[in-house]
């Protein structure tokens, strides 16, 4: 750029092509001012998203921080979760969310194999299963509730249950999961299954030793996007797990999850407001947990299969 | 080859897999039989579901091995599902229209509500049309009403909110065309923002306005139609801003229903009722 410029306003140049300089020099101007407003469009959106972060955290940190305390995670809510805590809401959350994962993992992992590994992408049973999920995907959160209540409480006779609700966020966890692991299959390098097989491996072994390691991180990050959108899920929770906030005794217990808790202290019980906000805290700091957690896990997956060069 | 034999266990033990998830699931729905007299289920309004799932721990804890699972949906699902039996017990936070006479109902709280004006405004007394005007900005000034030269802060709750809805439909106004210059989540917020503004009308639940004015806030309950925001003109039906909140059965209650109803309605949960700003009915 620098010596361009130079020569375009050089004086020996000036008779003819003046004109040709000026323009030049207007769209370096140009040039630069636009490259600056992109870097600026950049960072500004960059900091945007961050800020708006940080600023729902904020908000909820100074609105919750003041009921937060040990009690409020050991105790059971009492006064319509007003007083007392949340100990019985966590408990029937973590036991939706094993099931989910339970269900979805194995579902999701398996459907993403068979659609990566053992089909073709123009066969027609590939075609119809990625517009299944694709669909899948877009479905709003109360159409799996409705769903939910109507095969898995009524049809099934499973009944406002932890189990009805699991498995209603596992059909909503399902297409992300499948989508994630199937993207990051395809993205493991087709040498290394020829490779495999050059060595001797079975399809099976191949995929337990080296692609689904390889895939791991792909997988995790579908893992938890699932998790994000189930565990944040009302709608489909409120028909299928409902609205109990007894300590669950088994599976085919209803309980109220999270979510369901924070929706309900903030829009039909006054004076609910602060739990809603230390509840909504919780939340946040579970799937940051979780977060931390399921990485930690597909790093060491992966790294005891594939040891880096 | 390699693909078809692969292919197929797969899905075998995806068959298996659903298989023993359903054995396993529907085994204890036998055992569920044996225990439905000591299982109630109730679904209904979720302006309800809060103060029915208290009185129900209250029942549970005087009812060693009783359980009672509370579920909410809206009142027409509760009027559904107590008529179709997949509930025992309804709950409806309006009174029963003309086709749902079928159904027995029972009252275990009001929800009355008041307009709430700050104690040193002098206005005394707004009608139906004013009250509108105010809250769809047609009216901005006190002295347009009998006030001071003082401008209006309207203060409305949140969207969702059950006393938003029951507002809405007293005066019959659309949220939309409602122009407030505070929007409020609770009724303590509501109260704040009125007792902390002279020029400021609000609305909240009556046990709660009433229990703050007797604490000294600087409030003023507006009268309705001539008649004046009272629980107890809540209690015996006069005051026109309230809703009953009722728990249906299909049939006459019998056994642990009897029980479970009779309860809700004793006096033994009339703390519950006012900790959720409800009024007790008369007993």
């Amino acid at each position: 750029m620098q010596p361009d410029s130079s020569v375009s306003c050089a004086p020996g140049l000036m008779a003819a092509p003046s004109v040709a300089g000026s323009t030049l020099l207007t769209a370096q101007v140009h040039a630069k001012l636009s490259e600056r407003l992109f870097v600026a469009a950049v960072w500004l959106a960059a900091a945007l998203v961050a800020a708006s972060f940080l600023w729902i955290v904020a908000d909820i940190a100074f609105h919750g921080f003041a009921k937060l305390s040990w009690s409020f995670l050991t105790e059971a809510p009492r006064s319509s979760g007003r007083k007392g805590g949340i100990s019985t809401i966590l408990v029937s959350t973590l036991l939706i969310l094993a099931v989910t994962v339970a269900v979805a993992v194995p579902l999701g992992v398996g459907v993403a194999v068979w659609l990566s590994e053992f089909s073709r992408r123009s066969s027609r049973t590939a075609r119809v299963i990625n517009i299944a999920l694709d669909v899948l995907a877009g479905i709003p959160s109360i159409v799996f509730g409705l769903f939910g209540n109507a095969f898995f409480c009524v049809f099934l006779g499973l009944g406002f249950s932890i189990v009805s609700g699991g498995l209603t966020l596992a059909c909503m966890a399902l297409p992300i999961l499948i989508r994630a692991t199937e993207s990051g299959l395809s993205a493991v390098p087709h040498d290394w299954r020829q490779g495999a097989a050059a060595l001797g491996l079975s399809k099976a072994a191949a995929l337990w030793h080296v692609l689904l390691p390889a895939a791991a991180p792909a997988i995790t990050a579908g893992l938890l996007l699932g998790i994000g959108r189930a565990v944040a899920e009302t709608a489909a929770l409120v028909f299928t797990s409902g609205y109990v906030d007894r300590m669950p005794e088994s599976l085919m217990d209803s309980g109220r999850s999270l979510a369901v808790h924070i929706y309900d202290l903030s829009m039909n019980v006054s004076g609910g407001d602060q739990a809603a906000y230390a509840s909504a805290l919780v939340l946040i700091g579970l799937l940051i947990v979780i977060n931390a957690v399921a990485i930690q896990l597909s790093n060491r997956f992966m790294k005891s299969r594939i040891q880096p060069a | 080859m390699v693909i078809q034999n692969l292919r197929l266990p797969f899905l075998d033990s995806c068959v298996a897999l659903l298989a023993a998830c359903a054995v396993l699931l529907s085994a204890p729905d036998a055992s569920a039989q044996e225990k439905q007299d000591k299982k109630l289920t109730i679904t209904g309004a979720s302006t309800a579901a809060p103060l029915v799932a208290e009185i129900a721990k209250r029942f549970e804890s005087a009812n060693p091995g009783v359980r009672v699972d509370v579920q909410t949906g809206g009142s027409s699902r509760g009027v559904n599902d107590a008529r179709s039996g997949v509930s025992d017990i309804g709950m409806v936070s309006r009174a029963l229209s003309k086709e749902e006479k079928d159904l027995k109902s029972f009252l275990i709280a009001n929800d009355g509500m008041s307009v709430i004006l700050h104690k040193t405004n002098p206005v005394q007394a707004l009608t139906r049309e004013q009250v509108i005007d105010i809250y769809t900005g047609k009216i901005s000034n006190w002295k347009e009403v009998g006030g001071k030269d003082q401008k209006i802060t309207v203060v409305n709750k949140a969207e969702g909110r059950s006393t938003l809805e029951l507002f809405l439909a007293f005066f019959k106004l659309n949220n939309r065309d409602i122009k407030a210059q505070v929007v409020v989540g609770d009724n303590q917020q509501g109260v704040k923002t009125v007792a902390g503004n002279p020029g400021a009308i609000g609305y909240v639940s009556i046990g709660t306005a009433e229990f703050e004015v007797e604490n000294g806030q600087p409030l003023k309950l507006l009268p309705l139609g001539g008649i004046a925001a009272t629980t107890a003109n809540v209690r015996n039906g006069s005051f026109p801003l309230a809703r009953p909140i009722n728990i249906v059965t299909k049939n006459e209650p019998l056994g642990l229903v009897k029980k479970f109803v009779d309860f809700a309605q004793s006096t033994a949960v009339t703390d519950l009722v006012k900790e959720q700003y409800f009024v007790p009915p008369a007993r």
